[in-house]
């Protein structure tokens, strides 16, 4: 290091020490930012790094297609025939059985229970031979033996089940007794948003299990392509062959990759958005504090200048503080962010794999933290930039950091306003309030560092709050396509199915406890797309008097047909035009009634009117409570009478649909309001203790003419409350709107099948009590700060 | 006891340490001082004896470290902060070096603003209170003006209307000519003048000893303490010349 180097550095030290309290606050601020960028970084590159290591495990299909019931497997074997894309291809057989028929115990301990709380579909598979293979822990294939099973890797945690434990499988003949041998990663099943779980077992116990009855049959049809851009023509070529099996959901590599992606990365974007906000507050400040340093030191300034010192080396003297500052912040942000990155990863590494430690796992948050680096050290250059501007004789006599022509504008600007100020023409009878409101006129150019950062501060608080509340409200099942009401039976594809909708539904129809019930069946209909004909989910049932809320147009009436935004966007129908649909070779034309949002069937549905009570792939059943009835009980009565039939308050179906999503808004909910609440009154605090340096002559004036102390005081706590109340209720007011198209517009890119989001808040929470949890803490900050002016002497602050 | 030799103002083993420096510093050391009703009491002294510093104690802006001030009797030690403030409110003016005024507000508003504060409810008599002190120190024409507006002594002679405007009993200047010219400083002397031979106490920190020539009496200080006192008696015009030079030798003799 050469001289002037080490005296950089040495003033840089210096100052970092004596201002103590303002460099702190903003070394904080840039930690946090620095934190944030790098976890977000680091989150979205092991996220990434331990799908992409599961998937080279596992290899999925490129395509899938789930069905239940008979299907033609020569069908099959002639469609794989007739496409030579097809890489390899395997019909999976599978045997669902309800979390209520797995029991497990641990005779050592002789601890016991049931996989009743799980609400998704446990299935039981053998180990497939050419691709999509269940993993074992230690990211190698398993070959269970007989009497072994391994177990869903989710289930581990969700149960504390262990290798030993005994599991047992009821059946219609009898149990299965079977021994956990280990935990499988599942690269089709492993999100948290996935409705389904594999359990893998020997050919042995699956035949048995299959012969011993009980389990609900299912295959999955899946194909390997050889290339994968392949992927959507094969989908359409599926799709429009009529003899091939498909009542059930059809997968594509690109689903299963960002079903993966989006539950956790969520979190990660949520992460990175907050840090890009962090780093614009932590910018202002940087300009504020920079330019208070200037104006403070204006006169040592003005005195190197007039020895001789270049413009570079002062700005450089200055620049060597924010450097290291900037330096440190993003090194312990870094390190925390590592520690924070484990932590918030440990369930991505257990349900996927361990991602391998590559140069990108380094590269990827140093160069967010460098970008963080050098877009601060940027900005504070330009500030310095100043420093060329300033004269040494206003420097040195007038301490004026201003240009003759701009010392001339101010006083003109200052004159002007005086002339208006008009205290003698005052009606009211506060002079505190009154010279407040004067005050920050005058330098509003100074206060607006509050106003910006609450405003700021209130977006980052509301949105995530208004989300949650959104995706937890009652109402959202009207995003998802499904009437309001209190219970949802949900009667998938099986043998009896016909004969089970009949018997819920009379069963229902009888019962006082329920009114408004409602039955729909899910048809696959074909539909002309671009390349072929299309499989198109309906959902037929009486629609008059529907809930759901309808984007464009109405509910469909005979002859007519709804459609989910991202149907009528991929079809390029809007309300008012014919499209034709066939069912059994039979084509009908209708005529679209109106667009519906939906998040269901990754949001392609579709509405008709009518009463289908035969052959449907499935039906849902919908009913309201009588008032005093507890939806879950009634839920459970029906759930234990048929046990073949899922029925759940809805409240509850919009909770488990959407756990994981709300979970992650929770999170980010938490995180920033936290975050929020803190940095807001840590910039409080930091303007504030900056402010009341540059008042001293003010404040020693005003003691001087007669104001007490606490008088003050009172001004500058009134100041900081209407910044800060200003700021809040202009981001509340753009949170409320411009923010909910903003967010809008992301969630609709994420391609849920919500076009148009209109909040659904809470309105006590986020309108009333986060706007006064905001102000109170910026009132806090100003508090705290202004308590230390008590019992100063007032010629100190006159002597400046 | 005549009126001229009633104390208005009084400070007792008056004491004033600073320590936030290491050692601590010993400003005032001691000092008793009556200041009488209607006097113009001059303070001068060395940089560093304590002018300023016993200025701001007696006036309550600063706490003394120990001892006693007493104003009309009244002790201002004991006095809570508001009370303090309300004391200089109403008793009591101030003119500084820097004339320190707020500077989003004009020439009028910041000479009323003492005036407002004391009775908010009495505005169209502090206003014209305020527009004759502007008429009587020559400033009227500037009163819609801004504080960069105006020269230096215009600014120091708004201050001294300021500092009368809710018409104190004691007004303290502070170096008032510290940053002014010659001209402009004869024009706040005379000023100051004019306020003391209408009545009010003035109690006036200088380092110019022209300017201590206007006082009925100048105390010395050295160190913290007050070493000497000259009886100058009331100012004329006539003998400025020969007050000055009476004054100079006494200076001399004290080293300054």
């Amino acid at each position: 290091m050469n001289k002037r180097e080490s005296l950089y550095l040495r003033y840089a030290s210096n100052d970092l020490i004596k201002n103590k309290g303002v460099n702190t606050a903003l070394i904080v601020i840039l930690v946090l930012s620095a934190f944030l960028m790098a976890t977000g970084a680091m989150v979205m590159e092991r996220l990434i790094g331990s799908v992409d290591q599961l998937f080279d495990e596992a290899q999925p299909p490129h395509f899938l297609q789930m069905h239940k019931g008979d299907y033609d497997p020569d069908a099959l074997e002639r469609f794989a025939a007739e496409h030579p894309e097809i890489d390899a291809w395997l019909v999976e057989e599978m045997l669902g059985f309800d979390g209520a028929a797995i029991a497990w115990d641990r005779p050592e301990t002789d601890e016991s229970g049931d996989l009743a709380d799980s609400l998704i579909d446990n299935l039981f598979v053998t180990q497939n031979r050419e691709f999509d293979f269940l993993i074992d822990e230690s990211g190698a294939i398993p070959e269970p033996s007989r009497g072994e099973v391994y177990v869903p890797v989710a289930y581990k945690q969700q149960f504390e089940l262990r290798a030993g434990d005994e599991l047992q499988v009821k059946t219609d003949s009898g149990t299965l007794d079977l021994r956990v041998e280990g935990f499988v990663r599942d690269s089709q099943m492993a999100s948290s948003l996935s409705s389904a779980t594999r359990f893998l077992i020997s050919e042995d116990d699956f035949e048995e299990l299959e012969r011993s009855g009980g389990g609900a049959p299912e295959i999955i049809v899946e194909y390997l392509l050889t290339d994968a851009a392949l992927i959507p023509d094969f989908q359409r070529a599926y799709e429009s062959d009529e003899s091939l099996p498909k009542n059930g959901q059809a997968v594509t590599y690109q689903m299963i990759r960002i079903i993966n992606a989006f539950s956790d990365g969520l979190v990660a974007v949520a992460l990175v958005f907050l840090s890009l906000l962090l780093i614009a507050i932590a910018l202002l400040n940087a300009r504020f504090v920079i330019r208070g340093k200037l104006e403070d030191e204006v006169r040592e300034i003005g005195a190197m200048k007039a020895i001789g010192l270049p413009d570079k080396s002062i700005a450089r003297l200055y620049l060597a503080k924010y450097s290291v500052m900037t330096l440190l912040a993003c090194i312990v942000g870094g390190l925390l962010a590592v520690v924070a990155t484990n932590l918030l990863t440990r369930g991505v590494q257990v349900n996927y794999a361990e991602a391998p430690v590559g140069a990108a796992t380094v590269l990827v948050p140093v160069i967010g933290l460098a970008l963080v680096y050098l877009f601060v050290i940027a900005i504070c250059r330009r500030v310095l930039g100043r420093v060329r501007k300033i004269q040494v004789v206003n420097a040195m006599v007038h301490g004026s950091t201003l240009s003759d022509r701009q010392t001339a504008r101010r006083a003109k600007r200052q004159a002007r306003r005086v002339r208006r100020s008009g205290l003698a023409s005052f009606r009211g009878r506060s002079v505190n309030g009154r010279l407040a409101l004067l005050d920050i006129r005058a330098d509003a150019r100074q206060w607006i560092l509050i106003p910006v950062v609450f405003f700021l501060v209130a977006v980052l608080i509301t949105l995530p709050m208004n989300l949650l509340s959104t995706f937890e409200s009652p109402r959202f099942v009207t995003y998802m396509g499904a009437p309001e009401s209190d219970i949802r039976a949900d009667l998938q594809f099986s043998e009896h199915v016909d004969r089970l909708r009949t018997e819920v539904l009379s069963d229902m129809r009888e019962d006082d406890r329920l009114t408004d019930v409602r039955a729909f069946s899910n048809l696959l209909y074909e539909i002309e797309g671009e390349e072929g004909l299309e499989t198109l989910r309906v959902e037929v049932g009486d629609y008059s008097g529907d809930t759901v809320e309808y984007l464009r147009g109405e509910p469909p009436e005979s002859g007519q047909i709804a459609l989910s935004v991202l149907n009528a966007d991929k079809y390029g129908v809007s309300t008012g035009e014919e499209i034709t649909v066939s069912l059994g070779g039979e084509a009908t034309p209708v005529v679209v009634s109106g667009v519906y949002q939906d998040v269901t069937s990754g949001g392609h549905t579709a509405k008709m009117q009518g009463e289908v009570a035969t052959d449907a792939a499935g039906y849902v059943i919908y009913a309201d409570t009588v008032d005093g009835t507890d939806a879950a009980a009634v839920a459970d009565d029906y759930g234990e009478r048929f046990p073949a039939a899922a029925v759940i308050p809805m409240r509850e179906y919009v909770q488990q649909t959407l756990s994981y999503v709300t979970g992650a808004f929770l999170s980010a909910a938490v995180l920033s309001l936290i975050f929020g609440i803190g940095v807001a009154v840590l910039i409080t605090s930091l303007f504030l203790k900056l402010r009341l340096t540059s008042e001293r002559r003010k404040m020693g004036t005003m003691s001087a003419i007669g104001f007490s102390t606490g008088e003050i005081i009172t001004q500058v706590r009134l100041k900081t409350l209407v910044a800060v109340a200003v700021g809040t209720l202009a981001g509340v007011v753009f949170a409320a709107t411009a923010g909910e198209s903003l967010v809008g517009a992301f969630i609709s890119l994420a391609g849920l099948g919500i076009a148009d989001l209109s909040f659904i808040p809470n309105p006590l929470l986020v309108y009333a009590a986060y706007p006064l949890i905001l102000i109170a803490a910026g009132y806090l900050g100003a508090v705290t700060l202004t308590a230390g002016l008590r019992g100063a002497d007032k010629s100190s602050w006159l002597r400046g | 006891m005549t009126q001229a030799d009633h104390v208005t103002l009084e400070s007792r083993d008056l004491t004033k340490t600073y320590y936030s420096t290491d050692p601590p510093t010993q400003v005032l050391n001691g000092i008793d001082l009556s200041v009488r009703e209607g006097e113009f009491l001059v303070v001068m002294g060395a940089s560093g004896s304590g002018k300023s510093t016993l200025l701001y104690s007696v006036s309550g802006m600063d706490r003394p470290t120990g001892g006693s001030v007493l104003l009309e009797g009244r002790d201002l030690t004991s006095l809570s902060d508001k009370e303090a403030s309300r004391v200089r409110l109403t008793t009591m003016g101030f003119v500084f070096q820097q004339a320190f005024f707020l500077n989003n507000l004009n020439i009028r508003d910041n000479i009323l603003l003492p005036a407002l504060k004391a009775a908010p409810k009495e505005k169209d008599a502090a206003i014209a209170r305020v527009d004759a002190l502007l008429e009587r120190f020559g400033i009227a024409h500037v009163k819609q003006h801004g504080i960069t507006q105006v020269s230096g002594g215009q600014l120091q002679r708004a201050s001294i209307c300021r500092a009368l405007a809710c018409e104190p009993s004691v007004l303290f200047a502070d170096e008032p000519t510290g940053a002014l010219n010659s001209s402009m400083s004869a024009e706040v002397m005379d000023a100051l003048t004019d306020v003391h031979r209408a009545g009010t106490t003035v109690v006036m920190v200088t380092h110019d000893p022209a300017c201590a020539a206007r006082g009925d009496r100048v105390i010395y200080l050295r160190d913290g303490l007050l070493v000497d006192t000259r009886e100058l008696g009331t100012w004329s015009e006539d003998e400025a010349g020969r007050r000055e030079d009476d004054l100079f030798a006494w200076l001399r003799k004290k080293g300054f």
